[in-house]
């Protein structure tokens, strides 16, 4: 761009330079200025309707949308003044009151330490316990035990309950089996550690709050020692809750998990006891108080001074100190409470041998705070409930003991503050009961007797005590009037449940790290959530009929006549299945979208609120009806891209806008499903959609869990996108373009997008396999390596045959061939992908045009290339620039009913594409309208194709090649010798390579080619076809498709291989080996033979005396299952290497997984090798590839083109898929997904 | 000696009111007698308020007999006709005799329509007969440039008569410098305002004058295509377009070499809308006609750069179209002669609502409002309190009684907050809730809302919320502003007209009657008595005379009452549907 055409703009007060034709959005964005955006995706037209890109511009109107703003010069543009984040934030304000849809799911919302359970059921079902438990201990850091005894608030919130069955998600029993299978793991998940801070924290108690704050803040860098004051550690959760529910080993184990990342306890100290906050102060930066609730009350009535009546939490207590428990042999206990602590003492009571225990409640059973579970589990253990009851007076006998209970009968008035209906004394409705026990599970208070001595030496303020005699904090903070001291759990709220004290625990140590590193005290951000609740409340008839109905798993518990003891009563899911299956419960209530949803996104960043304009909203139901592609309208915000995609870029039309106004939704086109539609299955509306409006349908729970990404190139066909897997350990969830070399704007099709599921089939084939008596036997390495070499060695050298498959890598090809030359001393060597279909292919590279010029082109030719399924990315380049810059295209199609027709200017439908196109050279030398200015500076060879070509039937061509009629054939030829920019693009799908030949000379015969956006693009099926040729993977030629010939290429062979001499060379091509039998022994490195043949007896004869057959695949093929050997193979994100695409452009890829296979393709290759030569010092790809490089001939650059006169079609294609399993297999799941 | 001739108004409005029948009873007796008079269709005459029209011009002179049934058609046959004595009680106008209603001409000023209710529109003789074509004559025979023609009609001072106002020579010029192949002219016929019907009007009235405007556009921009976007719901339009059309194409005013002027092409059809609204606004208009969904986009590049097809596009509205030729035939100084220093010419209104003389009026600019409604419209019906008007329709803005003396120019209308509009004048009297009137408007924008803008989509749904909140007494302290607010913030962020302005009844309303929305939500009190749910019926005890009616008639039995005792009505029972009220012959039910 020429400096003069500049434009000056004024932006946000600043002088900046704009390039003419412009948006504000474009010009901002290269200015660094993020301008939030909706509905602007840089793939489409400019459309505005989300508004939330305004800016204001001096002297306009109203606000501007910079999305199709073109800038002016002069223009003043204020793009963050309080007028644009203000009209910015009414926009959201008014999209959210719309959306009708949850951020994140209720069991995650309610869940005091908002443990992200949608997403741990995620990886849970997919086997991945570590990670689960990695993101649980990111918000809870003891889910083994929260498993076994979290009052799951989770549960009574999660949605299953809405449907007939009514039980929630088993989500606390899947988290005791994700840790359960953590803890037993050796692979046991760890928590990063920073780098020492050098800064040393204090905390009070090893109870649930400071075993969670140590395990939050010693990752930071901080040293963490705890400091309790009791023998053990766990505090309420060894003294308080009985053994049967939560093992002390299980404790043990989860308290290790934290010790282990460094922290230190120090048992048996006591703060204001024997332990100072004098010298705390000294010693440690900063103190965290989690020193729990642990007074216990008593009954409150007269006479609760008797003997045998005790406070609940000291009967608990007191046994775990002791060792002892009490012997209630035969007594009458009763409790008096009904929270969980009551059942924890009236179950322990049956435990300690009682015959009749009481619970005695004021309320009635649904008024008890304790868990469903706890009181059904306790009704199976004989313990019998009074309620409605409450003590009224204890009765004494002479010895001051316990003797009988004075009760009184209650009934229920009025809904107190707590909602709970208020009860209420019956007069005269006094009785008595005899017991020899009496239990008070009523309460417990905080105990601050440390408070003098913190206050004596502190300096920088006052810890204080709130009027509930607990300790007084900032309550977003959890900062205490001492700047450096902060609490957390009981000793803070009160008695309270162990979830809520590790969600303390995290604030006050989140307020702590801020404090020891000098940063101001703040509480988290709050997110925007959008929530249904905020819409309606939600009922049964939300769900009901929508949701499959499925049984909750049970929790196998110990018998109840097993249970007279302290053995864990819960026994967790035994199995997998058993787990899988309750994951497969969870409705997944929060989106998919929430860790990519620019809509959230933006409503947190300028604080949308959805209730601001509450008023009508839009329901809808899902639609589900595409295997691929799921549309949540009620998440939609009408930005129209993906309708805009769907047109601008794939050309397929499939969705539309219905409706007007408010009404307005997106649907598929005619309003059915979209797979009655154009749809082309290629996801890219969920690419561009900006909320979770339109998602991947996957098979598998997706989440959402934060995922890892990885860079790769797509190893489908050959146009060579690069792509991004994203994944967590290696279990791909999904997979995106990338704004690679060829896929500039990040498109990808359907194949990578939804073609991965492949990589995370559990059917994959890992350890070498031998065939002994017809089934296969698992075999070390080495032991597959030797028989190989044995195999290779046992018959003549021409006896073996080696096939490389399209989508290997560049340097496995080359390691196959010279194990072909080298070891077996053949030449023998081609890949099925092409066998017998005659040589023309090979230089199908030569002077295609790049893939960008598309859009610089007048006129665009499809010839034989069905790109809107295969090489769809370049459908993609092909239709956005009719679309955009209006370039027509027209089709030439031997298909009946080419699914390419909605979106060509023009079609020509004929019966032989060979013949066509002679019939069009035929008649344009005829005229003598070749370019004979081009043709004699860069061909050659064109007199004598000239000659055998006008010596041919000219109206034979033309009725063969299916044409209407002569005239129309004739302007075709004279249109397109016209035309100044011309593509034709072919594939070798459809097209025989004396039709490339031909179409080469037609190119030639125009002048068409060497320029720019004129000519020829050759597509190939497979990603990696062109490495064949260029590694030598062909009995005639070398790397770098040199011929044998070449004494001297022979010659560089033998001195870089290191061989005495080198084959010979078989003059039969390899069909006719194959044909004749004479190959015997079959190597055979990616390729499905058999599966993919068209006709499979045929193909199934080569194989029928083959006296052995070594495969090397992922899966079991039906050419695997024919082998007698098969290596497993590893996929590209698992190894290293390149692939060359239809264009020639090389790419690398690196290895990003740790592959469930123990040798990478290309080591397996050398293994083998070194069977054969002792110098082999290859060792890794980079090697590989040098010796590549260092065998290549120097570029011929003559620019020379060479007429080709061919004799007849030779289109005998033998295989399907490209040969390749991994296609044919997403071929026909494709099929059978819309067929179903 | 010239012929009896009689005109029936055979516009939309004419035949709803029973024209066809009289002019089919007039055939039938003309035939019957074989008597020697000339019985034509004409379109509108303007007179709505008196339809069905009749004219009947013979040598004595003209009368325009008004509210003619088929009773009356035989009796003006028999003794006019007939016998030549005009049957006076029934003439509405005549040139020989005052009548009561000459008010309604009085002030008027016909240009745009100076051929309705006079030709036969379905007869391009008498357009032609009228000076029709001569201007597009004039320009071919006389050899008038492209610019010479522009310069006229830019000398004229005409403006956007769809309501925009952008002189509409300067949009030609934009059109006529754009280089193209190929370049479109546009009739955007779409007219959807409630209450609006001088498109109509025209259209059915003169359509050639509309086709010569569009022709005469074509040959200064140099168009060769032309579309008449016209609404599906106008098919006695459509079908009268395309009848002119036909009879142009067969006289050579469309088609190649168009009055032998070489090079000279131009052609035209009409286009049937949908019937959206927002297909009004230009871009949306254009993606309409392209068959794209009716959505507007981001200007510029405005249509004259690229519109149709992404060629230089001009688009105007039927009104300015029917005013061109009569500028060119008659000069620029025709028409500027007429209205206020910025605004020039007549300006056609379909004056309605609670007006005696509702119908199609054209005034020169600068009349008063006042003048219309009180000369021209003959005052408020039953002579009730006038209390507002309300102009341009949805996307226009009442004026109130006190500002009555606004006169009709582009600024000076849009001073108030109103807007000229494309000239729909609804009159409202006392008994008319503003808030309510604002709540019609806006429903009727929030459902033609094409729903591509957020503030237009969900922003006026909820002003209409809001606004239907406090009509029904759950208006909540804070709701002005919030509706205010939401208004500026639509009026800022939208792309077309349409969002633009579609909370300008409101804003005006609250400018204007801000008290009205007090009252409803402070004391759940409709002032004008409309509202329903605000509305208290009760029995006037010293009226009531126990006759029983009410109660009987009450549709949720909330009135008790012995017969002969004084009845009271149950206000928690009381659905307030009016019944009682509308019953009660003693005037005895109150309302407040």
């Amino acid at each position: 761009m020429k400096k003069s055409n500049q434009l000056n703009i004024i932006l946000n007060g600043e002088n900046v330079k704009g390039n003419p034709g412009e948006t504000i959005l474009e010009l901002a964005k290269r200015h660094g200025i993020e301008i939030p955006t909706l509905c602007n995706d840089p793939r489409l037209k400019p459309f505005s309707s989300c508004f939330v890109c305004v800016v204001e511009v001096e002297g306009m109107k109203g606000m501007q949308p910079s999305c199709s703003t073109k800038i002016q010069e002069g223009m003043k543009i204020e793009t963050e003044n309080e007028k644009v984040k203000k009209a910015r934030k009414t926009a959201l304000d008014l999209l959210v009151s719309n959306h009708y849809a949850d951020c994140e799911a209720p069991c995650k919302q309610t869940c005091p330490a908002g443990v992200d359970v949608q997403g741990y059921i995620s990886l849970i079902e997919k086997g991945l316990y570590n990670e689960a438990i990695g993101l649980i201990k990111q918000t809870n850091p003891l889910p083994a035990i929260c498993g076994r005894v979290c009052v799951r608030p989770c549960e009574l919130a999660c949605r299953r309950n809405y449907l007939d069955e009514g039980a929630a998600v088993g989500i606390d029993y899947l988290k005791r089996f994700a840790a359960d299978k953590d803890l037993l793991s050796e692979t046991r998940y760890v928590p990063k550690i920073e780098p020492s801070t050098g800064k040393k924290v204090a905390i009070i108690g090893a109870g649930p709050g400071g075993l969670s704050s140590g395990y939050f803040l010693q990752p930071k860098g901080h040293q963490c020692d705890i400091f309790e004051a009791s023998p053990n550690p766990g505090g309420w959760l060894r003294y308080g809750i009985p053994e049967y529910r939560l093992p002390n080993d299980i404790l043990d184990q989860e308290v290790a998990a934290v010790t282990e990342l460094g922290v230190n306890i120090f048992y048996n100290k006591k703060l204001g006891d024997n332990l100072s906050y004098k010298e705390l102060k000294k010693k440690y930066d900063s103190v965290i108080l989690t020193i729990g609730s642990q007074r216990g009350t008593l009954i409150g009535c007269e006479g609760d001074d008797a003997e045998n009546v005790f406070s609940g939490i000291d009967f608990l207590r007191n046994m775990e100190m002791t060792g002892q428990k009490y012997d209630f042999t035969g007594k009458t206990v009763a409790v008096v409470g009904g929270g969980n602590t009551a059942m924890d003492c009236c179950r322990t009571s049956v435990r300690c041998g009682a015959e009749k225990v009481y619970v005695i409640y004021r309320r009635t059973e649904k008024e008890m705070p304790a868990n469903p579970i706890e009181i059904h589990e306790s009704k199976i253990e004989g313990v019998e409930y009074m309620f409605l009851t409450n003590p009224l007076k204890i009765n004494k006998d002479k010895e001051g003991k316990l003797k009988t209970m004075t009760c009184i009968k209650m009934e229920l008035g009025e809904p107190d503050s707590s909602g709970r209906r208020r009860p209420i004394p019956i007069e005269g409705s006094e009785f008595e009961i005899e017991l020899d026990f009496a239990l008070a599970a009523i309460g417990q208070k905080t105990e601050v007797s440390f408070l003098n001595d913190i206050n004596k030496f502190s300096d920088n303020g006052k810890l204080e005590v709130n009027r509930w005699g607990d300790i007084a904090t900032d309550e977003n903070t959890l900062q205490t009037g001492i700047q450096s001291v902060f609490a957390a759990g009981d000793g803070v709220t009160g008695p309270a449940t162990i979830i809520e004290a590790i969600a303390q625990a995290k604030i006050a140590s989140r307020s702590c790290h801020q404090y020891l590193s000098g940063l101001p005290i703040e509480p988290e951000q709050k997110e925007f959530i959008s929530r249904k609740d905020n819409f309606k409340e939600l009922s049964s008839d939300d769900f009901l009929g929508r949701y499959q109905e499925q049984m909750r798993e049970e929790m196998p518990v110990l018998a109840a006549d097993k249970r007279k003891n302290f053995e864990e009563v819960e026994l967790g899911y035994q199995d997998k299945e058993v787990a899988e299956h309750e994951t497969a419960r969870c409705m997944e209530c929060g989106c998919t979208e929430i860790f990519t949803c620019d809509l959230k996104k933006y409503c947190t960043q300028y604080h949308a609120d959805q209730k601001r304009f509450k008023g009508d909203f839009q329901e809808y139901p899902i639609d589900f009806s595409h295997p691929f592609i799921e549309i949540d309208n009620n998440k939609c915000i009408l930005c129209a891209r993906c309708v805009r995609i769907c047109n601008e870029v794939v050309g397929a039309n499939a969705l539309g806008l219905v409706n007007r106004g408010f009404d307005t939704y997106v649907a598929p086109s005619m309003g059915g499903s979209l797979t009655e539609t154009n749809c082309e299955s290629c996801g890219l509306c969920i690419s561009t959609c900006p909320t979770g409006a339109i998602t991947e349908n996957t098979s598998f729970k997706p989440g959402p869990v934060q995922l890892d990404t990885v860079n790769t190139i797509c190893n489908y066909c050959s146009v060579g996108c690069e792509l991004e897997y994203h994944h967590k350990s290696a279990f791909v969830w999904k997979v995106t373009g990338k704004e690679g070399l060829i896929n500039k704007d990040g498109n990808i099709c359907r194949y990578p997008k939804f073609g991965y599921t492949i990589m995370n089939d559990s059917q994959r084939i890992t350890q070498p396999l031998l065939k002994v008596d017809d089934d296969f036997k698992a075999i070390s390495w080495e032991k597959a390596f030797e028989v190989i070499a044995d195999e290779i060695k046992g018959a003549e050298p021409d006896e073996n045959g080696f096939f490389a498959g399209a989508r290997l890598s560049n340097e496995e090809m080359y390691l196959i061939q010279k194990l072909a030359r080298v070891g077996a001393k053949t030449n023998n060597i081609t890949s099925f992908h092409y066998v017998g279909q005659g040589r023309g292919y090979e230089s199908n590279y030569k002077a295609n045009v790049p893939f960008e010029d598309i859009k610089k082109a007048s006129k665009t030719y499809l010839l034989g290339a069905e790109i809107n399924k295969d090489n769809a990315v370049v459908g993609f380049m092909v239709n956005n620039a009719r679309e955009i810059e209006n370039i027509p295209v027209e089709l030439i199609t031997n298909i009946e009913e080419s699914a390419l027709e909605h979106k060509v200017d023009q079609i020509f439908k004929i019966k032989s594409y060979y013949h066509f196109i002679k019939a069009i050279n035929y008649y344009l030398i005829y005229k003598g309208l070749q370019n004979s200015l081009f043709i004699k500076d860069r061909c050659e060879g064109f007199e004598e194709y000239k000659t055998e070509l006008l010596a041919e039937d000219y109206q034979k061509l033309i009725s063969a090649s299916g044409m209407c009629c002569q005239e129309h054939l004739e302007e075709f030829a004279e249109n397109y010798n016209k035309e100044m920019n011309a593509i034709i693009i072919f594939s070798e799908k459809y097209i025989s390579a004396n039709v490339s030949k031909e179409l080469f000379n037609l190119a030639m015969i125009t002048g068409k080619l060497g320029k720019t956006a004129s000519g020829l693009i050759s597509l190939k099926e497979k990603n990696n076809a062109q490495g064949l040729f260029d590694m030598g993977i062909s009995s005639k030629n070398g790397v770098g498709y040199t011929d044998l010939t070449d004494k001297k290429f022979v010659k560089r062979l033998i001195k870089k291989w290191n061989i005495k001499e080198f084959p010979e060379i078989n003059d039969t091509c390899t069909k006719e080996l194959l044909n004749e039998g004479l190959i015997k022994k079959f190597y055979i490195f990616g390729e499905d033979p058999i599966g993919c043949a068209i006709d499979k007896a045929k193909i199934q004869k080569w194989f029928a005396d083959a006296e052995f057959m070594m495969v090397q695949d992922y899966f079991m093929t039906e050419t695997t299952k024919q082998a007698d050997l098969i290596l497993p193979a590893t996929f590209p994100v698992e190894t290293s290497g390149s692939f060359t695409n239809a264009q020639k452009n090389i790419q690398q890829f690196e290895k990003q997984f740790k592959g469930k296979i123990e040798q990478e393709n290309y080591a397996q290759l050398l293994a083998i090798i070194r069977n054969f030569s002792n110098n082999e010092n290859l060792k890794n790809v980079d090697d590989i590839r040098k010796e590549i490089f260092e065998l290549l001939p120097k570029k011929n650059t003559s620019g020379q083109y060479a007429f080709n006169y061919t004799r007849k079609d030779n289109w005998n294609k033998l295989f399907k898929h490209g040969c390749d399993f991994v296609v044919k297999k997403f071929d026909e799941d494709f099929d059978k997904a819309f067929n179903q | 000696m010239e012929k009896t001739k009689v005109l029936v108004g055979l516009a939309s409005c004419g035949i709803s009111a029973g024209a066809n029948k009289v002019y089919n009873k007039l055939i039938a007796l003309k035939q019957a007698d074989k008597l020697d008079i000339e019985i034509t269709k004409t379109g509108c005459i303007g007179m709505c308020y008196r339809e069905p029209l009749v004219e009947i011009i013979d040598q004595s002179g003209s009368y325009l007999y008004g509210e003619i049934n088929e009773e009356k058609a035989v009796e003006i046959y028999d003794k006019h006709l007939k016998q030549g004595e005009p049957v006076k009680d029934y003439v509405v106008k005549s040139d020989l005799f005052e009548t009561k209603d000459d008010t309604f001409w009085d002030g008027q000023v016909k240009i745009a329509l100076r051929h309705c209710g006079v030709i036969d529109p379905e007869n391009i003789d008498e357009y032609e007969s009228h000076d029709g074509y001569k201007g597009i004559k004039n320009i071919v025979a006389e050899n008038v440039g492209q610019e010479q023609v522009i310069q006229t009609v830019l000398d004229s001072g005409i403006r956007g008569r769809g309501g925009g106002g952008f002189p509409t020579g300067l949009k030609w010029r934009f059109a006529y410098k754009n280089k193209s192949d190929k370049k479109y002219i546009i009739c955007n016929a779409d007219e959807g305002d409630p209450g609006a019907f001088m498109d109509r009007s025209l259209l059915e009235g003169d359509p050639h004058a509309v086709i010569e405007g569009l022709i005469i556009g074509a040959y200064a921009i140099g168009a060769s295509e032309g579309v008449i976007y016209c609404r599906a719901e106008y098919p006695l339009a459509i079908k009268r377009l395309n009848i002119a059309l036909d009879q142009a194409r067969e006289k050579g005013y469309l088609g190649k070499n168009i009055l032998g002027r070489k090079h000279f092409n131009f052609d035209l059809y009409v286009k049937e809308g949908a019937g959206a609204f927002v297909c009004g606004e230009e871009t949306a208009l254009i993606a309409s006609v392209e068959g794209q969904r009716g959505m507007p986009r981001k200007r510029p590049p405005f249509p004259a750069e690229a519109g149709l097809w992404g060629k230089p596009s001009n688009i105007n509205n039927v009104e300015t179209f029917a005013n061109i030729p009569y500028i060119i035939l008659n000069g620029a100084e025709s028409f500027s002669k007429y209205g206020t220093e910025k605004s020039k010419g007549t300006k056609v209104f379909a004056l309605t609502g609670k007006i005696k003389h509702g119908g199609a009026v054209e005034v020169p600019m600068g009349i008063s409002i006042h003048d219309i409604i009180f000369k021209l419209g003959g005052g408020i019906i039953d002579d009730k309190k006038f209390k507002a008007v309300q102009l341009g329709g949805p996307s226009g803005g009442c004026i109130p009684e006190y500002l009555a003396d606004t006169i009709v120019d582009y600024d000076s209308v849009n001073a108030t907050g109103a807007i000229m509009g494309s000239g729909g004048m609804v009159v409202m009297d006392e008994t008319t809730c503003m808030v309510d009137m604002a709540r019609f408007f806006l429903d009727f924008t929030r459902k033609e809302s094409c729903g591509k803008c957020t503030f237009c989509r969900v922003g006026t749904k909820r002003m209409l919320e809001i606004l239907t909140r406090i009509t029904e007494g759950e208006g909540e302290e804070g709701d002005i502003e919030k509706l205010e607010e939401l208004a500026y913030q639509i009026k800022d962020n939208s792309l077309c007209g349409l969002g633009q302005t579609a909370p300008n009844p409101v804003l005006t309303t609250i400018k204007y009657f801000r008290h009205e929305y007090e009252a409803h939500i402070k004391d759940k009190k409709c002032p004008a008595l409309n509202c329903k749910k605000l509305l208290t019926y009760t029995i006037d005890p010293e009226k009531c005379t126990g006759c029983t009616v009410c109660a009987k008639n009450c549709p949720a039995n909330a009135i008790d009452g012995e017969r002969k005792q004084v009845h009271f009505i149950r206000q928690d029972a009381c659905i307030k549907c009016g019944m009682c009220y509308t019953k009660c012959k003693f005037d005895a039910i109150v309302l407040s």
